[in-house]
């Protein structure tokens, strides 16, 4: 019997090859974004679970507000580790991590500048799993100077050579390692990669009792089963036991008379497996996913089945009235309900699988694709992923039943005296059902339009904001340090070139990764008023080149010798400090190092605010003072920048340093800021896309099937005289009638959503209605062109022979 | 065979309500042929659907070969449907994606008969309907009288007591009808019994016996020799 059935499924799909067309398109598009969710989703969640400790891992973070600035970094103290595993037993091992950019690192005649670098405590590999290939994990990292690398640096370095033993030189810090191990790739699932691991102790401020200072990434391994938030209400008790003198020794105020002002600070854990995707702070190792994003794109998924499942259950229901007298004669001859129930669904299972094969293909063929937009490595691979596509037997059964069920049942309750006797009519609630199905596509359809202009619309605006400074024209040569002396000749030998209008030196940028300094500051001699501010060192041709602009006051002058006092500030720290406009003159005292060290500075002018984070971050007080700071900010005016970048690399070569010349351009700094936003931005597009299509190509069926049960009805119009517009507004009058009631539904849901996501933002856009006309009016014409290949066809067929089919 | 006592069937729309039968009674035996003829809507199809077990009558009783299955759900009717009924059509109902011989073999399929039996007895029909030489065949291949005669073999593979005929010849022209006529004799012959509706007074003329039907009501019965 199953036999029989799979013989009349096969030979209908052949038979109505537009319709069996469009279920396995939809169908398997549907699968296959599903299926590269479904893998996204996976990967997002797996983070960090590699390590056999995974769920005993906590991180150590600081939180602050002080006077109304919130501070969440995602580094603490260097004593944090070792007083939390001395004072609590439920701590079984504590650990850190201690970035470091990348310095060139030689070994013999080859040289790298490459990788990340990082520092580690001796008992790092007792608590992250991180198989080491060569050298003993329990010693590596216990001596200074000693290094692990991964196996990939190992043989760039080394070649086939044994590793162990050999000494790397990092030459600008004038420091050897020693390679004590050869560690595996880090997993790409991993909130940190080091290419190359060096120990802590051979920093001797890893050592340091300070409390004031920060820069270690902690992490803490719990007894088994251990609440971490127990542990995490006794903090409070030792951040005031070890922190509160150092707080008193530097400002002067007790920690609880700092708090009693309103201000907080303290300790917090974060549980490994969270950081990846709920964790946003300062300082992070990696840029973070998003559990949100996660959220999102599962909706969609989710949302990308139901609509293929509805094209489906859409087709065939309409298609019922070509089927019912199979189900009456089957009915007749013997077979009951559930026969036929069974019969359908195994049609669907068929149709299913054949979707399920290409949807893999088409994932494979896709996966690239996303891996690039989505900075991914994701693969199907039949080794790895074999319980996954195992999976895929019971996911291509479930989407078959979902899609079959309502289609079975409508199909299989037929009364064979009626249909026949040719008494067959589509009754009123499989058209309702329709129309309500369709209604529900084009409602997510729209949503995911309105969805994606306001992601475009915001990245445009932070394209084009005004942004306080001149992004454009400006090279930032990276490295320059290295330069030493010879860093101020470049500078001279720059100024002369005509291509270049300007240049500072300042190693603080607006965007990319840049200098940071935060200092704590107060107004005239109130000490009481603390602020938390970042700190620029700029020269006097910072503001210029910059192209910022000056509010009140003056820029630094090499003409006044007490400039080396003197401190220009922004709005945002005029108005925090209480002074508005009439800032210049009056006196910020700022706290110079951890020690307590104050130093006096008059203002002397006011810089108009300029965004110097992204712009989801609002713009905070800011000092500048006129400090030296290496690196060189170039404002070109010239259209042959390849020309420029050649002579300065000349130039550079000419001062025979062991750095390598590199330089950014300050526009690319800039947009790699919203990398994550962009990326989103093309990965809904995408989706919005393809959900639109396969909402389309079910519409289009229905469309054709509309068309053809009313051949008789169009006839009988045209010969009372009806003209060929008329036709196709009848048929597609219905249709755009359903669009208008899915974006009435839409409107309201994706404006809460988009303001939602905007939040995040503290420069953002209003969503004008604009947006929702342009989302309306296009589906409508995309649904229109659909359906009008139909309509048009059906309005131009001659009367005399469709009325002839009766 | 067929005992029937009373039988009504009423249609309801919104606001029209038409009595399809209206106490009718009757009665088939054993290896009779009966003819039910009759104007349009005088309930004949009713009647068939009824005795064909695919609708129910509204109140009455109808017993076959003795039960009582006026108010059999619809699994036991389905049950007692392929076991003993078997079906003609006028418009033939042959399912297109099946070929001849698939369509032949569909009861057979729903009785669970092994292949090899169904191979044979689906085989056996064809060569006595004539056309296993195109048994491979989709319905629309097949000319009118051919289709018909598929029909007739899918009707009788399962070997029913019973075969019901709804204007068999209907769709056909005077050769192809006859012959349909033919076969349904030479199964009658063989000790089916056949109920056949008709509004051709020629085919009429095949059965034992002719009811004449009115309103819903038997008007008339004429014994043939």
């Amino acid at each position: 019997m199953i036999k029989n059935y799979l013989k009349i499924a096969i030979r209908n799909l052949k038979r109505n090859k537009v319709f069996s067309a469009i279920n396995v398109i939809g169908l398997s598009i549907g699968i296959a974004t599903c299926l590269i969710i479904m893998l996204f989703v996976k990967d997002e969640l797996s983070y960090d679970r590699f390590n056999e400790k995974a769920d005993k891992i906590v991180r150590v973070v600081f939180k602050a507000s002080i006077n109304g600035g919130k501070i969440a970094e995602a580094t603490v103290m260097p004593p944090t580790a070792q007083v939390l595993l001395q004072d609590f037993p439920e701590v079984k091992e504590a650990t850190r991590i201690q970035t470091s950019g990348t310095p060139t690192i030689e070994y013999r005649e080859k040289s790298f500048r490459e990788g990340a670098l990082g520092f580690a405590d001796a008992n790092f590999f007792e608590v992250f799993s991180i198989p080491m290939l060569q050298g003993n994990a329990k010693t590596a990292l216990s001596q200074p100077n000693s290094m692990v690398i991964t196996e990939e640096f190992a043989h760039k370095y080394f070649g086939d050579e044994n590793p162990i033993g050999k000494v790397l030189n990092i030459k600008s810090w004038k420091t050897l390692y020693k390679v004590t191990g050869v560690i595996e790739k880090m997993p790409s699932n991993s909130h940190f990669h080091f290419d190359m691991l060096g120990s802590l102790v051979s920093n001797p401020d890893a050592k340091s009792s300070s409390w004031m200072s920060s820069g270690y990434f902690t992490y803490l391994v719990l007894q088994d089963g251990y609440d971490y938030k127990k542990l995490e209400a006794k903090l409070p008790q030792t951040v005031e036991k070890y922190m509160g003198p150092q707080i008193k020794q530097a400002m002067g105020v007790s920690i609880s008379q700092f708090q009693k002002k309103g201000n907080k600070l303290g300790l917090f854990l974060q549980p490994l497996t969270d950081i990846h995707l709920k964790s946003d702070m300062t300082g992070e190792l990696e840029a973070n996913g998003d559990i949100r994003y996660v959220y999102i794109f599962g909706a969609i998924a989710i949302f990308m089945l139901i609509i293929a499942c509805i094209n489906f259950t859409n087709l065939s229901t309409a298609e019922a009235s070509k089927r019912a007298r199979e189900v009456g004669v089957r009915k007749v001859l013997g077979s009951v309900k559930y026969e036929l129930i069974r019969q359908f669904l195994l049609e669907s299972i068929v149709l299913t699988s054949i979707a399920l094969v290409l949807a893999i293909a088409l994932v494979q063929i896709a996966l690239p694709t996303f891996n690039e937009l989505s900075g991914k490595h994701l693969s199907i691979d039949i080794k790895e992923h074999y319980l996954l596509l195992l999976s895929l037997i019971p996911f291509g059964l479930l989407v078959g039943i979902l899609a079959g069920s309502y289609p079975a049942f409508f199909l299989s309750s037929f009364k064979p005296v009626e249909v026949l006797k040719g008494k067959f009519s589509t009754g009123r609630g499989s058209i309702s059902l329709r129309s309500g199905l369709v209604v529900f596509q084009f409602f997510i359809s729209v949503s995911l339009i309105v969805g994606t202009i306001v992601v475009y619309q915001q990245l445009s605006y932070i394209q084009h904001k005004k942004l306080g400074y001149e992004k454009d024209q400006l090279l930032v040569l990276k490295g320059t340090w290295a330069l030493g002396k010879n860093e101020d000749v470049l500078r001279k030998e720059l100024l002369k070139d005509p291509r270049v209008a300007n240049v500072t030196t300042s190693g603080y940028k607006p965007a990319g990764d840049t200098d940071s300094n935060n200092s704590m500051a107060y107004a005239e001699n109130d000490d009481t008023q603390m602020m938390r501010t970042l700190e620029y060192h700029i020269d006097d041709q910072y503001i210029p080149t910059m192209g910022m602009q000056m509010v009140s006051g003056r820029n630094f002058s090499k003409e006044f010798p007490t400039d080396s006092t003197g401190i220009i500030i922004n709005e945002s720290a005029a108005k925090a400090f209480g002074w508005g406009v009439n800032a210049v003159g009056h006196n910020i005292t700022r706290l110079k190092n951890n020690d307590g060290l104050k130093i006096r500075y008059h203002v002397i002018g006011v810089v108009k605010n300029f965004h110097f984070k992204s712009l989801h971050e609002s713009i905070t007080p800011l000092l500048m003072v006129m400090e030296s700071s290496p690196g060189l900010i170039v404002k070109v005016k010239t259209k042959d920048v390849s020309g420029l970048l050649n002579n300065i690399k000349k130039q550079w070569a000419a001062f025979n340093v062991d750095q390598p010349f590199s330089y950014a351009f300050m526009d690319e700094d800039f947009n790699n800021m919203y990398k994550v936003e962009q990326k989103t931005g093309t990965i809904l597009g995408i989706f919005a896309a393809l959900t639109i299509f396969v909402a389309c190509l079910g519409l289009f069926g229905l469309a054709t099937f509309t068309a053809e049960q009313r051949t008789k009805e169009i006839g009988i119009r045209k010969v009372l005289g009806a003209d060929i517009p008329q036709i196709i507004g009848l048929l597609s009058k219905d249709f755009l009638k359903l669009i208008l009631i899915a974006c009435v539904m839409a409107f309201p849901l994706s404006y809460w959503t988009m303001s939602k996501w905007l939040q995040d933002f503290a420069y953002r856009i209003d969503i004008s209605w604009l947006v929702f006309i342009v989302a309306g009016v296009s589906s409508a014409i995309i649904a229109s062109l659909t359906i009008s290949y139909q309509a048009i066809k059906a309005a131009l067929a001659n009367p005399v022979k469709t009325l002839r089919t009766e | 065979m067929l005992k029937i006592t009373g039988l009504e069937k009423i249609y309801r729309t919104e606001d029209i309500e038409t009595m399809a039968l209206n106490r009718l009674s009757m009665e088939v035996k054993e290896g009779e042929f009966v003819a039910i003829m009759g104007p349009s809507g005088c309930g004949k199809s009713t009647l068939l659907n009824i005795i064909g077990l695919l609708d129910d009558p509204d109140a009455g009783s109808f017993q076959f070969n003795s039960i009582e299955v006026a108010h059999f759900n619809e699994r036991k009717r389905a049950d007692l449907r392929k076991r003993n009924i078997g079906f003609v059509f006028q418009s033939f109902n042959l399912i297109d994606e099946l070929t001849v011989y698939e369509n032949v073999e569909l009861p057979l399929l729903y009785l669970g008969i092994p292949a090899t039996e169904r191979k044979q007895r689906v085989e056996e029909v064809l060569e006595k309907v004539q056309i296993m030489h195109r048994k491979n065949h989709f319905p629309q291949q097949l000319s009118g009288g051919q289709q018909q005669r598929c029909a007739v073999a899918r009707a009788v593979v399962n070997k029913p007591k019973l075969i019901l005929a709804d204007e068999p010849t209907g769709n056909l022209d005077s050769s192809n009808g006859n012959e349909v006529m033919q076969l349904l004799t030479e199964l009658n012959d063989g000790g089916t019994t056949v109920v056949m509706v008709t509004h051709s007074e020629h085919d009429a003329r095949y059965a034992h016996r002719i009811i004449r039907l009115l309103d819903g009501q038997v008007v008339m019965e004429n014994v043939l020799s």
